[in-house]
């Protein structure tokens, strides 16, 4: 069968595998029903723009395949990328509940499967199931706490360097590579957009990688990083 | 202490002017119930970042600092919160770590909701819950606004000093 980018495409959240491991989406079977009723599933290429930072807000995006880049824009131009949403995160949320114009700019990495749902039927529905409201809280404080930890590094960091150490770090702490000595972490980013994630220019990031690549701190192979030297890069991930 | 205590949130007269404490007469019964009321000095810290949630405060006078920390101890002022504010909303919440320190600036009276209290109190009154929704979405809003300021101060200011020397190479 054709799928539209090759997305295999779920139709109904009531019979969605892997529903029980997302949050939001792990809902009770009464609210599971009304939510399958005001949504529509829909696929987008990669590079599509789901919305933009600024716009009246329409719905939420609830992200079920594929990944998702979230930024945020200053007046002349420059992107900041606040973290690459993941499948079973929810986009768009509080702009939705609060009627404020969207905060961040939402733009497909892979091809994704987005769940849409209108404003109107969203705030409807969170009146209706007070146990889907508990879980959208949950979920903005999710979102409050990565707030929190990008204003820290931004706001309180020195160095560009400590800056990309930290976030190698926290990258290789996820997949169940934390315990290794030696992690491996898969380069999802190219290097103007790691510039983006950590505000600095992309040379910067180049030149940050070479550096450490010499050092032997981190070795690379294909789009795959190894830190062979996990000590020298916590090292430098703490503030001089 | 300037102001009289005011020990119960039924007859407290701010009660209308704020989002949190304007809630329907029985949820305001069973709230009163679960929550203690405290009369802090200045400068007390209700919570600090990285420690363990308890549960939520509320400011019924008096204004706090909520601030972040770095490793090294240098400190950055996200805001002020106001009289009406929930502080560690967030946190408890989602049963992380509180994510920032909140310090009086005033002599305050502060109520405090357990955690574990709080959750069922939610359970039960739906109302409350989208209450609570709202007020996240604001301190996300905030928050937002404050990396774009942060973020686009920090990447400009670097890349105006190299640009002389990387015209000499």
């Amino acid at each position: 069968m054709l799928t539209p980018y090759g997305l295999d495409i779920i139709e109904s959240c009531l019979a969605c595998k892997m529903r029980a491991e997302h949050i939001f989406c792990d809902l009770p079977p009464a609210a599971l029903q009304t939510f399958e009723s005001v949504k529509y599933a829909t696929a987008y290429p990669k590079g599509a723009v789901l919305f933009v930072e600024g716009q009246t807000p329409r719905g939420i995006f609830v992200l079920c395949k594929g990944r998702v880049k979230l930024s945020i824009c200053s007046t002349d131009g420059k992107t900041l990328i606040l973290k690459i949403a993941e499948p079973g995160e929810v986009l768009g949320l509080s702009a939705t509940v609060s009627g404020k114009p969207y905060e961040l700019t939402a733009e497909t990495v892979d091809p994704c499967q987005v769940n849409f749902v209108k404003r109107e039927d969203f705030l409807r529905f969170l009146k209706e199931h007070a146990d889907a409201c508990l879980r959208v809280a949950e979920q903005l404080s999710e979102k409050y706490n990565t707030a929190c930890r990008e204003i820290r590094s931004l706001g309180l960091s020195h160095s560009a360097a400590e800056k990309l150490a930290k976030l190698l770090l926290e990258w290789s702490a996820k997949n169940g590579e934390a315990a290794k000595a030696e992690p491996r972490v898969k380069l999802a980013l190219t290097h103007e957009e790691i510039a983006q994630m950590i505000g600095t220019s992309r040379e910067t990031v180049t030149r940050l990688f070479a550096d450490l690549k010499r050092r032997q701190i981190v070795q690379a192979k294909g789009s795959t990083l190894l830190i062979r030297n996990k000590a020298a890069l916590k090292a430098l991930a703490i503030t001089q | 202490m300037e102001s009289m205590i005011q020990s119960s949130c039924l007859t407290c007269d701010f009660r209308p002017d704020r989002l949190f404490c304007d809630m329907p007469a029985e949820s305001l019964k069973s709230f009163d119930e679960i929550k203690s009321l405290t009369a802090y000095p200045r400068s007390t810290v209700l919570f600090a970042e990285g420690r363990p949630v308890r549960g939520i405060y509320i400011l019924c006078d008096g204004r706090a600092k909520l601030s972040i920390c770095s490793d090294t101890g240098k400190r950055l002022t996200l805001r002020i919160a106001g009289p009406g504010e929930v502080l560690g909303l967030g946190a408890a919440l989602s049963n992380t770590p509180y994510e920032i320190t909140a310090e009086l600036l005033d002599n305050s009276q502060v109520v405090f909701v357990r955690r574990k209290d709080l959750l069922k109190f939610l359970r039960e009154h739906r109302e409350v819950c989208l209450q609570i929704v709202h007020m996240l979405s604001q301190d996300l809003h905030g928050a937002y606004e404050r990396v774009r300021t942060i973020g686009m101060i920090r990447t400009r200011r670097p890349r105006i000093m190299f640009r002389p020397r990387a015209l000499l190479v």
